[in-house]
């Protein structure tokens, strides 16, 4: 094939990859950007999940003390987990049920152990990531429909970045000489806009989009019973490890003491979710990350002895382990605290924006040259405004 | 380039591919209620479930059982047909209980009560596998286990903990 009619294919593959689905795309890169802010849009909005200090040396409670201080609240609560967010200025989430049946999460002051509030039935969190992430379709057996429908669109997202990087020509010199055109009407500024936004964020679509590619991968191994963990089966408590009574529930190490027990096997974990056990048999969970910000390591603590049942350090992981769980944290943008999330949301943006442009462009200049295209009897016609199409494509 | 038979199709993909977006987008707004509904049961907002079976004495204890789905069992890959149940310990007994499972046919001893329950004793939950195979007439089988190492068991019929398998058995034409 002649360079001329390669590039023409290149460039018509890149125009027309994410159609006719556009909007599709856009919607999940929208709702994409939204859920990696969506805590702090809650925190915007609500006080109740905000850390407020009551004076400036106001120390942080212990986990033990928020778990006496909800029981002195709520006598009945059932406390299941307690997660303290990365960011210092969110209250803790405590997982908690009432005798009414209700359960549900409650913002915990970390300074006071007051309940300030809890998750309401619709929670913007969750609901941005299940619109994002699934398409709000249904779990039934196995991954949802809605899982592969939106993370199947990283593979065209993917096919767009590297067939964009070939028909933009010379595209590093972009970096350079920034261009960007408000002058010479609507397709040149979305045009300049496309491009310079496009080269500023390979990193990002390239993040995106192969973490995108593992979630689809992901499913397809788990519908189809494909285990790559090491994990190995549950952890329960030995029956001759706990204590027989006579009648009332055995006694338990204190929060407290757990942590300072899982410390002393793994010294540099930072405990950031600690699970209660689910029932008699079943031990308490302490999770924190250590040095390695994308993966977290955990103990499972004997909830009557102390003992420690199980860890699971970041040695603990197949090299295989530490690429696909760094893929989550990597699509999110939650590993670093506030600054990291915002750069994801920024970028986020600017991807949304680059669909958005994508499909003006579109909507401008390829309907024409593919209109052309497809004509069978204008064949002579058709050349010129595709070739300076993709001039347009490598020069502008 | 265009054949006869190709030209109708070709003619009505030009014509509507754009309309697959909003095909699309309606899924979610379409899913909205359903996932409102789902939110909130599993918040308990709306009950222990979506079918509430009923208190059931067990020993000297009671608890309440509800159906999480008022459906058939769920397909779960090679585990089989699985069949989610909440459960509730009596206010006055939660202290005094270890733990509870549940199982489809009468346990043979403790080590095999069946499926145990996970979660606040407000609010519990654990899932049974239904055999394809399961007569209709079947029963599922509470065991509670004392912290003081006592066990009591109670039993009530597969059709009062979940009419639809039963009916989903005898349509299958497994169940005799």
């Amino acid at each position: 094939m002649s360079k001329p009619n390669r590039s023409k294919l290149w460039f018509l593959v890149h125009s027309w990859l994410a159609l006719p689905v556009w909007f599709f795309l856009l919607i999940i890169c929208v709702t994409g950007t939204l859920a990696t802010v969506s805590q702090e849009i809650v925190w915007l909005a609500n006080p109740e999940i905000r850390a407020s200090q009551p004076d400036a040396d106001a120390p942080r409670l212990s986990y033990s003390v928020v778990m006496e201080r909800l029981k002195q609240q709520v006598p009945d609560i059932f406390v299941q987990s307690l997660h303290r967010p990365d960011e210092d200025h969110f209250a803790l989430n405590a997982r908690v049920s009432y005798p009414d049946g209700r359960t549900l999460t409650v913002y915990v002051n970390p300074y006071t152990g007051v309940i300030q509030g809890e998750s309401p039935t619709f929670n913007f969190s969750q609901f941005t990531r299940a619109l994002h992430g699934w398409w709000l379709m249904p779990f039934t057996n196995g991954y949802s429909w809605g899982w592969y429908l939106v993370s199947f669109m990283a593979i065209p997202m993917l096919a767009s970045l590297i067939t964009g990087l070939v028909v933009y020509k010379r595209f590093w010199r972009g970096f350079l000489r920034p261009r960007l055109r408000f002058n010479r009407g609507a397709r040149v500024f979305w045009g300049d806009f496309h491009r310079l936004s496009g080269i500023w964020s390979i990193w990002f679509i390239a993040v995106i989009s192969i973490t995108g590619i593992w979630f689809l991968i992901q499913a397809v191994l788990g519908d189809n019973q494909v285990t790559i963990s090491t994990e190995g089966i549950p952890t329960f408590i030995a029956r001759e490890d706990i204590p027989l009574t006579d009648g009332s529930a055995a006694k338990q190490i204190s929060l407290d003491q757990a942590i300072v027990v899982a410390k002393q096997s793994l010294p540099n974990l930072n405990p950031s979710f600690i699970s209660l056990p689910g029932n008699a048999y079943s031990p308490i969970l302490i999770y924190g990350r250590g040095w390695y910000p994308l993966m977290g390591q955990s103990a499972l603590i004997n909830p009557y002895n102390g003992a420690v049942e199980k860890t699971r350090s970041l040695s603990d992981r197949s090299a295989l382990e530490f690429v696909t769980e760094s893929m989550r944290p990597l699509h999110t943008g939650d590993f670093g605290g506030l600054w990291v999330k915002l750069i994801w949301f920024f970028f986020g943006l600017i991807l949304s924006f680059m669909v958005l442009s994508g499909m003006l462009i579109w909507t401008k200049r390829t309907v024409q040259t593919s209109l052309a295209l497809t004509q069978k009897h204008a064949k002579k016609a058709h050349i010129t405004p595709i070739l300076s199409a993709v001039k347009g494509a490598s020069h502008e | 380039m265009n054949n006869k038979s190709t030209l109708p199709f070709k003619k009505w993909w030009l014509k509507w591919r754009f309309h697959l977006n909003i095909l699309l987008v309606l899924i979610p707004l379409g899913l909205m209620p359903s996932y409102l509904k789902d939110a909130a049961l599993f918040r308990g907002d709306t009950g222990l479930g979506e079918r509430e079976i009923g208190l059931v004495k067990v020993g000297p204890w009671s608890i309440t059982l509800a159906e999480l789905r008022d459906d058939i069992p769920q397909q779960d890959g090679p585990a089989g047909y699985l069949k989610s149940i909440n459960a509730a310990l009596c206010l006055a007994c939660e202290d005094q209980v270890k733990a509870t499972y549940l199982r489809l046919g009468k346990p043979r001893n403790i080590r095999t009560a069946g499926h145990i329950f996970f979660g606040s004793p407000y609010r519990m939950g654990t899932s049974i596998s239904i055999p394809e195979k399961t007569q209709s007439d079947a029963l599922v089988w509470i065991t509670m286990e004392g912290w003081d190492g006592s066990l009591h068991q109670a039993s009530l019929p597969l059709t009062q903990v979940s009419p639809k398998t039963v009916a989903w058995l005898e349509k299958r034409g497994t169940a005799k």
